[in-house]
Parts: structure tokens; sequence; C-alpha cells
């Protein structure tokens, strides 16, 4: 049946979603993780990537997440000497991640979500209407 | 004689199966929301002509009786090839608003077509003498 078809799609939109929050949760919980020592580097923030790949099953494109890459931007420095992982110069190396970016990522990856539970909801109720002819 | 054969029912049951197409690259455009030079699609208005009732089909020719078939008759319906005009930076161009409305449109629409043939089936009761 086509229209379970449809739920499929919007479903493999869902995990993807889901697949991108779990990175962002990751980037957020681990933005304050520091290296241990000197010389090492902090949490580098993660990227999740999408692509559309054809389900031949569905003959449909679905999304899938791709590799999960790392942003190469600079750390970011802060003076604090007495921090285990100072180096000569008493500066600390913090990750590359800006909580900003993260929750204007984290409400992007919500509304997506929403709009894919939509087209769930949507198709459900056609699918009972379909059904709704039996009962005439 | 089949049910199917009824002007009527064969309209809509095809107006029918358009509406599923659609839902399926509807819902197609906005799983890919999010994905790189991903371009939306979405079907032709459906045209019935009374005088053609069936749409040309493009499927797979059999030039030997030894080939498959395919499953279904194929997609019969045409594809609209207009471009969206709104691109984002990553090169997709699903907007999920325009993707929303087409997709409540289509289940209106649908259900529309639902009580049509509920509609049709009543009348067809009515004059068996059933209540």
């Amino acid at each position: 049946m086509d229209f379970l078809k449809s739920i499929a799609i919007a479903a493999s939109g869902l995990r993807a979603q889901a697949g991108r929050m779990r990175v962002i949760s990751e980037n957020i919980a681990n933005s304050d993780s520091t290296a241990q020592k000197a010389g090492s580097d902090p949490y580098r923030r993660k990227i999740p990537t999408f692509h559309a790949e054809l389900d031949r099953s569905l003959d449909a494109r679905v999304v899938a997440l791709g590799r999960v890459r790392t942003d190469p931007s600079d750390f970011q420095l802060k003076y604090e000497p007495g921090h285990p992982a100072a180096d000569a110069n008493g500066n600390v190396k913090y990750p590359n991640v800006n909580p900003l970016i993260e929750m204007t990522d984290m409400r992007e990856a919500q509304r997506s979500y929403e709009a894919n539970v939509n087209v769930i909801n949507a198709t459900r109720r056609m699918i009972q209407r379909t059904l709704d002819i039996l009962k005439a | 004689m089949a049910i199917s054969n009824i002007p009527l029912f064969s309209m809509l049951r095809m107006r029918m199966q358009w509406h599923q197409e659609r839902q399926r690259l509807l819902s197609e455009n906005v799983a890919n929301a999010d994905t790189p030079q991903f371009q939306p699609r979405d079907l032709m208005p459906l045209k019935l002509d009374p005088a053609r009732p069936i749409p040309p089909v493009l499927t797979l020719a059999r030039t030997s009786p030894s080939h498959l078939a395919s499953a279904d008759g194929g997609n019969s319906f045409q594809l609209d090839r207009r471009g969206e005009f709104e691109a984002r930076p990553s090169g997709n161009s699903v907007s999920l608003e325009d993707e929303m409305m087409k997709v409540a449109a289509n289940q209106m629409d649908f259900q529309a077509v639902t009580a049509l043939y509920t509609r049709g089936l009543g009348l067809i009761k009515t004059a068996l003498g059933k209540r």
C-alpha cells in the first residue's frame, strides 16, 4: 500500500532528525570538556550530515544520516594558569562549541521533526478515510 | 459488472491514486528538508477527460514474453517540472511551510474524494432497495 510508503519515508526523516538531535546534545553536553593535560586537544564540535538515498523497496528517496564530521575551526582560548591543561602561557583550549549555534540547530531539528510528524498524521487520516468507505 | 467499470467510481479511484502518489512525493520532500542539493517534487494537477478516461501510462515496454512484468501499472501521473525559486545556500529548496500547506490540501481533497465515493456507494444501495 502506497500510504504506508509515505509513512515509512516520513519515518526516515524522523530517524535522521533524531540522530541530529543526538549529535547536538553531545556538543552541548561537552561544551566545557577540556583536555586532561597540557598540549592535547579538547572536545571538537561534531556536525551531522544528511544525504538522500534511494530506497529500492520503497522506490523513494529517503533521508539518511551520513558520516558525522568534526568541525575544523579553531578552539577558544581562555587564560586560566591554574588549570591542569594550561600551556606555558597559562592559556587553556576550550571546545569550539558555540551554544547559540547549537540552540539554533536544535530548533531547526525540532521544526523538521514536527513537519515529519505532521505528514504522518495527515497520511494516517487519509488511510482512516479510505477505511471509512468500508463502513458506509 | 465490477464497480470500477462505472465511470464515476473509476474517476474517483484515479483521483485517490493521484492523491496517494502525491502524498508519497510530499513526504519525500519533508523528510529531505535538510538534505543538501535536494530539489522538491510535486505532481501536475490531475486532468480527467471523460472521452479518454485512462491517461497514457509510462511503463517499461515488454518486448518479449519472458520479461518480468512490473508489479503495479507504473506511475501514470506527470511530475510538475517547474522549479522552486527559493533555494538555501546548501542548494536545498524545500520550503517546509509550502509542503505543510500541500500536505493539508492533499489530505482535505482526499477526504472529499472518499466522501464522494461513499455517496456513490449510497446511491447504488438506494437503487438496490437497501437503506
